[in-house]
C-alpha cells in the first residue's frame, strides 16, 4: 500500500510525460540524431565516393565541362551516413534536422543540391576544380617554401610538373597568361 | 443540409487513422505504433485513434514499398476506405521505394497507384516527425471537406 502511494505522489509531483509537440513548436532532438543531409560546397571534389556507397541511390553527381552538381533526393536516403563515413573531404554532414513532413507537391523539391564551379589550370587552361586551401595546407605541411595560391591554380599534372621542377632546383613553370 | 455541415464539423474532432502494411520491413509500423501507443507521444491528443476497419478510416497511413505480393491487396482496401480520405506515405519506402527501389519484387513508388497527399521521408521517420505528418494530413483533409480554404 505504502509503495503504491509512494510511486502516485511521485508521479503527481513529476507532471505529465506527455511531450506536448506538435501544440507547441519546439521539442527536443538529440544532438547526434540522423536527419538530413547536407554537402560543404566548399569541400566536395565531385569524386562520387559518396554516390557509388549510397545504399539508397539517393545522391546524383552531374558533371560537365565548368563545374559539378551534387544532388541528395531526402525522399530516397536512409540517413545511414555511409556517405558521410566515406567522403575522403568530409564534406558531408548529417545535420539533426528531422523535420521532414512535406505535401505531395514538394516530392521533387525536397532536395540538397550545390553546385560547384570549376577554374581553369593557370598554366596548361584545362578545367579543373581547385583543391580546398586546408586540404593544400595539409598536403604541403613539410614544404612551406611552396606558394599554395599559385599549386592551387594548377591541373594535377601541371603540380606534378611543378612539384618535379621544385625538387630539381629549377624556378616554376611561367603561366600560360604570361607567355601570351 | 445543415445536419450534413454539423457532422462535417464535429467529425474533423475525431479522424480516425487507419494503417496498411505494403510489405515494410516493420520498421516504420514499429514508429506509427510509438506515435500512438506510446503517453510521450500520444497521437490520441489530435482526436486520433487508430480503427481496425478501412471503412470507419479518414486519414490512412501506408508503409513499404508496395511489394508485387501484397499489391492488389492493398489496393482493395485502400479502395474501401470512403471519400474523403487523406493518404500519408510514411517513410522513404512509399514514397520511392528507398533502399528497395527497383527490387524484382517491388512495384512502387505507392503514387504508381495511389493518389498521396502527404510524404514524411526517414527510414523510420521519427515520431515527432509522424505526428507532424498526421497533422499535416488534417489540414489536408480539412480543405477537403471544404471547412478551410
Ligand atoms: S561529397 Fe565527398 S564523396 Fe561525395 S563527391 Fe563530394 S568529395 Fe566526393
Ligand atoms: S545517408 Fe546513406 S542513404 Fe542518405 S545519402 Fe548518405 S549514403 Fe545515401
Ligand atoms: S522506410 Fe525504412 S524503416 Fe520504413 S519500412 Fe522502409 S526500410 Fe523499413
Amino acid at each position: 500500500m505504502a509503495g503504491f502511494l509512494k510511486v502516485l505522489f511521485r508521479n503527481l509531483l513529476q507532471g505529465p510525460s506527455t511531450d506536448p509537440f506538435p501544440l507547441v513548436p519546439e521539442t527536443f532532438t538529440p544532438d547526434r540524431l540522423r536527419g538530413k543531409v547536407v554537402i560543404n560546397q566548399d569541400l566536395c571534389m565531385g569524386c562520387g565516393i559518396c554516390s557509388y556507397v549510397c545504399v539508397a541511390g539517393a545522391i546524383n553527381i552531374e558533371k560537365r565541362e565548368d563545374g559539378h552538381t551534387i544532388t541528395v533526393w531526402h525522399n530516397s536516403c536512409c540517413r545511414c551516413a555511409a556517405c558521410r563515413q566515406y567522403c575522403p573531404m568530409h564534406a558531408i554532414s548529417l545535420e539533426p534536422n528531422w523535420h521532414s513532413a512535406h505535401a505531395e507537391a514538394d516530392k521533387y523539391k525536397v532536395i540538397e543540391q550545390k553546385t560547384i564551379a570549376y577554374e581553369p589550370c593557370s598554366v596548361c587552361g584545362k578545367m579543373i576544380r581547385p583543391v580546398p586551401e586546408a586540404t593544400l595546407k595539409k598536403l604541403y605541411v613539410h614544404n612551406d617554401d611552396v606558394d599554395l595560391n599559385h599549386v592551387r591554380s594548377l591541373c594535377p599534372s601541371c603540380r606534378q610538373l611543378e612539384d618535379a621542377r621544385r625538387s630539381a632546383g629549377l624556378p616554376p613553370a611561367a603561366e600560360k597568361k604570361a607567355v601570351e | 443540409m445543415a445536419f450534413d455541415d454539423l457532422l462535417k464539423k464535429n467529425s474533423v474532432r475525431s479522424p480516425w487513422l487507419f494503417r496498411i502494411n505494403a510489405g515494410s520491413c516493420n520498421g516504420c509500423d514499429v514508429e506509427l505504433a510509438t506515435t500512438a501507443l506510446i503517453p510521450r507521444y500520444d497521437v490520441e491528443r489530435l482526436g486520433c485513434r487508430y480503427c481496425g476497419s478501412p471503412r470507419h478510416a479518414d486519414i490512412v497511413l501506408i508503409t513499404g514499398p508496395l511489394t508485387t505480393r501484397i499489391r492488389d491487396q492493398v489496393l482493395r482496401v485502400w479502395n474501401e476506405i470512403p471519400e474523403p480520405k487523406v493518404t500519408v506515405a510514411v517513410g522513404i519506402c512509399p514514397i520511392s521505394g528507398g533502399v528497395f527501389r527497383e527490387g524484382y519484387s517491388i512495384d512502387g513508388p505507392i503514387d504508381k497507384y495511389i493518389p498521396v497527399d502527404v510524404n514524411v521521408p526517414g527510414c523510420p521517420p521519427r515520431p515527432q516527425a509522424i505526428l507532424e505528418a498526421v497533422a499535416l494530413g488534417l489540414k489536408i483533409w480539412k480543405q477537403k471537406l471544404g471547412l478551410e480554404a
